[in-house]
């Protein structure tokens, strides 16, 4: 039997990575990190798309299928395979980062202290004839508009009547399909939606010597611009995490259905947290995710890769994508002259969005829309390694005090951002208080009190993400005070003007 | 205390009750506050500050020229919230367009005594259409609860004051029954499904907040009704049929102009904030 993965995307994470970079970056949070994350690539401009998606799949090929809801009857021609580099190069691109600096002695005139690199390992049949195929499909009110065999995968595209009679039909023709597939099928079937159904050519996955599944990439018109995720979710339970690799001409994309969130970024956190950045940056997300209300899509990375803007990232984690990469990613639009910055001419914003969905809280289809927003951003955590050195001078004494405080809210930064422990980092903040001069040393800061929830600082009531019942409660009452202050001034008025 | 009472006599007379602009300046006002403090909104000030100064003084330039009440003042502050709420852009001048373009439209474009399209509409539409540089997020409210509860209980409020429920009510029955039929009995969506098109702080900021503006609604009730379900349907088209993500606002501008053939037919009173003395503007 031949388990159908139905969604439209995938799976499971497995391996972990590591990397050695050279420069300001020393970290970086990949999407392997997360379980079951699928990847996808959309480039898309006007009504025309091309989505590429990453099987990731894991377990024996033959037991691979999915079912993708189209807006259209694909040709041969608007299918192809393309490289799995592709979502490597662009997670290595746009993941989110640490980077670090250097403080100067200010004992010293002159420091310099080159940047390290730094290794980081962060922690998803029988043949059947066609005749028979096409005879049993018109039984069941499904109707092959098309097959074909593109590299190691054999695609049909069909359309059905009903969504009981497609259920029979992938039933009949071994494909083990979730029990409540029925119902999630009926909509797709009523919008008119055509489905793309995938399995493995065994022998051309054999003779070619492939090891993995290779990406599925299709291009094609819709004025719909939407990712199905329902469809997976009918044999999949928890959370499932996606990465969206989105293309545009004219700049971000966003959900139109659900809240589109910046992930927190560009703060300060403890040294200690570099062997453990891929941790942290889970950790992180979780939390943020949590905050949100589970309901809301994550920006992780927004840059515009146009070939006029020079600078591609800043500070870059892999290299920026040229020419080949964009074509590779369905980019179309791209040409392949040379520019002073870059190997092709054309505008391209890149946006990338991490989704974590689950049927309770995501009832729809993920709906999208280009913005004209073309603002950069990149989750980038940053660590300061402290001046070396004779500090006894008088500036470097103020250095150690600042130094102190910073380390502080470095804590305070880690606790607001995680969930972690941060009993252990009161030596941290206290390391370098011994070269203070005159033995004082300076008080210790309040610590946040750990698990605050990330309602961080003394502004708790207005954190990121609070809709704790003290905010409802304060609203209410303003509003409350405002309208019996009226009431008031008014009976006033009256009984001034009456006497 | 009896030296309090002089003090107390010149305070001007507030019409904190009696002017439901009031109300929908501090409720405008909590959505805002909502959106960044709770909803994690990237809170640009620059952005608030343009579209609150532009609309204001704009709307302070057309008063002093035409001689009218300052009392004006607080309908432009209604509108820059509105627009703080609704229009995004990440340039500073485009924004500033759409304050332009709203308060100046209240002033230019008229038809007999009132003017034709909702100030924020129009200038939302606007900044879209001409510099291409400004949109609208309906993603950004998510569909929180207790945000939709809030919403809907302050929009009572005020559509108490101002007695324009049944077009929120007409618009509610004609676009919600519509994607009803569409999504629940037609297409076989569970529940959860059509709650969540139906529950976007967007579309409920525009049902309570936009197209019950009394200035440039129908005045007879009846014709409010229909003028609501128009726009009811035409959203219904334009986002089922042609996916556009802001149908609300878009349907809005192209019904508004039928607001004043169905003042002709219909007839009705002309809507004061404040309660006038005596003066009629009926015919």
């Amino acid at each position: 039997m031949r388990t159908i993965v139905l969604t439209s995307l995938f799976f499971f994470a497995h391996a972990i990575q590591s990397f050695a970079f050279c420069g300001f970056y020393v970290a970086k949070a990949d999407a392997k990190l997360f379980n079951k994350t699928s990847q996808v690539i959309i480039a898309r401009d006007g009504t025309q798309v091309a989505i590429t998606m990453s099987s990731d799949f894991e377990g024996d090929v033959k037991d691979f299928a999915m079912v993708v809801p189209v807006a259209e009857v694909l040709q041969r021609n608007q299918i192809r395979i393309a490289k799995q580099s592709i979502f490597d190069i662009l997670d290595a691109y746009s993941g989110p980062r640490l980077v670090e600096y250097y403080d100067a002695n200010p004992c010293q005139k002159v420091y310099y202290n080159k940047s390290t690199a730094m290794e980081f390992a962060a922690a998803p049949t029988e043949d059947v004839e066609m005749e028979m195929m096409m005879e049993e499909a018109k039984d069941d009110g499904v109707t092959i508009l098309e097959t074909y065999t593109i590299g190691e995968y054999d695609i049909l595209i069909l359309s059905a009547e009903e969504s009981s009679g497609l259920e029979r039909w992938l039933t009949k023709n071994g494909y083990k399909i979730p029990e409540k597939a029925a119902s999630v099928l009926e909509p797709y079937i009523k919008s008119d939606m055509k489905f793309f159904v995938v399995k493995v050519n065994l022998e051309n996955f054999q003779s070619q010597g492939l090891e993995n599944l290779r990406p599925i990439q299709m291009t094609f018109r819709s004025e719909k611009f939407m990712l199905p995720i329902r469809l997976g979710m009918a044999n999949a339970n928890g959370d499932q995490d996606m990465i969206v690799y989105s293309f545009s001409q004219k700049g971000r994309i966003e959900s139109t259905n659900y809240r589109t969130l910046e992930i927190p970024s560009n703060l300060e956190i403890p040294l200690a947290i570099q062997p453990k950045f891929g941790l942290f940056y889970k950790s992180l997300f979780n939390k943020a995710w949590a905050d949100a209300g589970k309901n809301a899509l994550m920006l992780e990375y927004a840059w515009d890769l146009s070939s006029r803007n020079y600078v591609k990232c800043d500070p870059c984690v892999g290299t920026p994508p040229q020419y080949a990469d964009l074509r590779e990613a369905g980019v179309f639009w791209v040409n392949n002259q040379r520019t002073a910055g870059s190997n092709y001419t054309g505008d391209v914003f890149l946006t990338r969005l991490h989704v974590r969905y689950n049927r309770k809280t995501f009832p729809q289809d993920l709906m999208f829309q280009i913005t004209p927003n073309r603002e950069n951003f990149q989750g980038r955590y940053i660590m300061r390694h402290p001046a070396e050195g004779d500090l006894s001078c008088s500036a470097g004494q103020n250095y150690l005090q600042t130094l102190h405080d910073r380390r502080v809210q470095e804590v305070k930064n880690l606790a607001q951002l995680t969930d972690w422990s941060i009993a252990e980092y009161q030596g941290y903040i206290r390391e370098y208080d011994k070269k203070m001069k005159n033995g004082n040393s300076p008080y210790l800061q309040p610590l946040p009190k750990n698990k605050n929830n990330g309602k961080g600082g003394y502004f708790f009531l207005f954190g990121p993400g609070s809709q704790g019942p003290l905010f409802w409660a304060l609203i209410v009452l303003s509003l409350f005070s405002i309208i019996l202050t009226g009431i008031l001034i008014r009976r006033r008025q009256r009984n001034f003007q009456l006497s | 205390m009896s030296s309090l009472s002089p003090i107390l006599l010149r305070v001007p007379k507030i019409h904190l009750l009696k002017d439901a602009r009031h109300f929908q300046i501090i409720y405008l006002g909590g959505f805002l506050l909502y959106g960044i403090f709770a909803l994690g909104w990237q809170a640009n000030l620059a952005a608030y500050f343009t579209l609150i100064s532009i609309s204001l003084f704009t709307q302070f330039i057309f008063l002093k020229t035409h001689k009218l009440s300052m009392h004006g003042l607080k309908s432009a502050m209604i509108t820059a919230l509105g627009l703080c709420l609704l229009c995004k852009s990440s340039e500073l001048w485009v924004l500033g367009l759409a304050a332009f373009i709203a308060i100046s439209s209240k002033f230019l474009i008229r038809y007999k005594d009132s003017h034709l399209f909702n100030p924020a509409n129009i200038g939302i539409i606007a900044a879209i259409l001409v510099t291409g540089k400004a949109w609208v997020s309906p993603g950004q409210w998510g569909s929180d609860v207790v945000l939709l509860f809030m919403m809907g209980a302050a929009a009572f409020i005020v559509l108490l004051k101002v007695g324009r429920i049944d077009t929120s009510l007409g618009f509610l029955f004609s676009f919600g029954g519509l994607i009803f039929i569409e999504q629940v009995i037609y297409k076989g969506w569970p529940l959860d499904h059509f709650f969540h098109s139906m529950s976007s702080g967007t579309l409920l900021l525009f049902t309570f907040f936009m197209i019950t503006d009394p200035k440039t609604t129908p005045r007879a009730p009846k014709a409010r009704i229909i003028w609501a379900l128009i726009i009811g349907v035409f959203t219904y088209i334009l986002s089922s049929w042609f996916y556009t993500f802001d149908a609300p606002i878009w349907a809005l501008i192209i019904v508004s102009p039928l607001t004043v053939f169905l003042n002709k037919k219909y007839g009705g009173k002309r809507f004061h904030w404040i309660k006038q003395p005596s003066i009629s503007y009926n015919k």
